[in-house]
């Protein structure tokens, strides 16, 4: 079984609880390598007679060996998840109610609220990297830059953490509610190089630069893809309703234009319809098309956001 | 037997599990609410080690979770302040909803304890 000696050092138990809670999920492993820390410290500063060994070695019947803790957090984890999350809607077994069954799924609306939020956040974190790291760098030559560029990378760990955030509740991936501890017993200047170091901090600027792009896809595939639904929708029941046109051609095909007096629509009466199957059709496959996206999306920054090895 | 001492242990520790699984969220109510000032986890843990017995006598590292879990509900809330013994802590401290809960819970919890006495007195002989 564990022939492993325990450990006489913090960071040696937080490498061992990292070590068991191998292929856990990373956010998990995160927040419990914070919580264990936060509890090994507090405990070493209240008996400054003791050594390091002796207070892990209590800790070990107190808080836990860092088997036994990894064991707790994998089992609360479940228990919260099913106890916070909204309970998925219950699978549609035909192939037409699982179609139409996206209408009832609270993560499409959100997966598709993200996708036109992204647009601000990309522009906001593309700015923000782009700005700090051209400025602090470029003032570099100069002392002043140094500072620049040290708070500048605590920033983009802070909003590592928030995009995080936005991340879980708007896609449902589970992302840190903790932040990174640093490593301990390391002068200021180690710290600071360590922060260069960190594959997190530069994965996260790479994420805040791509999340532009980005962002501009997803809101013009929102924006197009419902404005296309919407008014294939919309067109014919208004035809209907007496209030537009029908097959009327305004500068081009349109599906639904207003010239500032008539609403009217360039299909004619009998294609009618279709049209509207077509605009309900869409509606639907675009509430897919943002839940895969949402999906994909909260793969994707977990990926770059949170760092699988810690403490490597 | 030693098998039967076991078995007869492994079933109590799961009993403790699934009793421990309920009252520890209202057991840190309790506590945040009788200090009356913001605690931080280890604090918390110390406090409850004091008076823990049965299934309150738990690992501490099972808090920490269920400290997040009520934040996340409302019940808490918390805030981060640096600390010279090591890395900055986080403060919890209980919310008007959480005294709410609070109160509602400790008359639940009563009256499961009385009810669950009045059965045992059934096999006091």
């Amino acid at each position: 079984m564990n022939t492993r000696k325990l450990p006489t050092t913090i960071p040696e138990y937080l490498e061992h609880l990292r070590r068991s809670l191998a292929g856990a999920d990373p956010a998990l492993v995160q927040d419990a390598l914070y919580d264990a820390e936060e509890y090994l410290r507090s405990e070493l500063a209240e008996q400054p007679d003791k050594t390091e060994a002796e207070v892990i070695a209590a800790v070990a019947s107190s808080y836990g060996a860092p088997d036994e803790v990894a064991d707790i957090y994998r089992d609360t984890e479940v228990k919260v998840q099913t106890a916070l999350r909204p309970p998925p809607p219950r699978p549609r077994s035909s192939a037409l109610g699982r179609f139409f069954g996206v209408f009832a799924d609270p993560r499409a609306y959100a997966s598709l609220f993200y996708m036109v939020l992204s647009l601000a956040t990309g522009i906001f974190y593309f700015t923000w990297a782009v700005t700090g790291l051209s400025v602090s760098l470029g003032l570099s030559i100069t002392i002043i830059g140094i500072p620049l560029l040290i708070l500048f990378f605590g920033s983009v760990r802070v909003l590592s953490l928030v995009e995080g955030r936005i991340v879980e509740v708007m896609l449902g991936e589970r992302m840190p509610r903790r932040p990174l501890y640093t490593v301990r017993g390391r002068s200021l200047l180690q710290r600071i190089g360590d922060m260069f170091t960190d594959v997190r901090t530069w994965s996260t600027i790479l994420y805040m630069m791509l999340l532009m792009p980005l962002g501009i896809v997803y809101f013009t595939l929102v924006v197009t893809l419902l404005g296309t639904a919407l008014s294939s929708i919309a067109a014919p029941v208004l035809v209907w309703l007496g209030i537009a046109e029908a097959g009327t051609s305004i500068g081009g095909w349109g599906i639904l234009n207003y010239d500032g007096e008539v609403l009217s629509t360039s299909m004619p009466a009998i294609g009618l319809p279709l049209l509207l199957l077509f605009g309900i059709v869409l509606l639907f496959a675009t509430m897919h098309i943002a839940r895969g996206i949402g999906r994909v999306h909260g793969l994707f920054a977990k990926h770059l956001l949170v760092k699988t090895a810690q403490h490597d | 037997m030693d098998e039967s001492e076991d078995q007869a242990g492994a079933q109590l520790r799961k009993f403790q599990k699934e009793l421990s699984t309920g009252t520890v969220a209202l057991a840190l109510l309790a506590v945040l609410a009788a200090a009356g000032e913001p605690m931080y986890g280890y604090q918390i843990a110390k406090t409850l080690e004091r008076v823990g017995q049965g299934a309150l006598a738990g690992k501490q590292s099972a808090l920490y979770p269920v400290l997040r879990n009520l934040q996340a509900a409302g019940l808490l809330d918390s805030f981060v302040e640096p600390s010279d013994a090591g890395p900055p802590r986080r403060y919890y401290r209980i919310t008007d909803a959480g005294h709410g809960a609070l109160r509602n819970w400790a008359a639940a919890w009563r009256a499961t304890r009385d009810s669950v006495d009045a059965v045992l007195e059934g096999i006091r002989q």
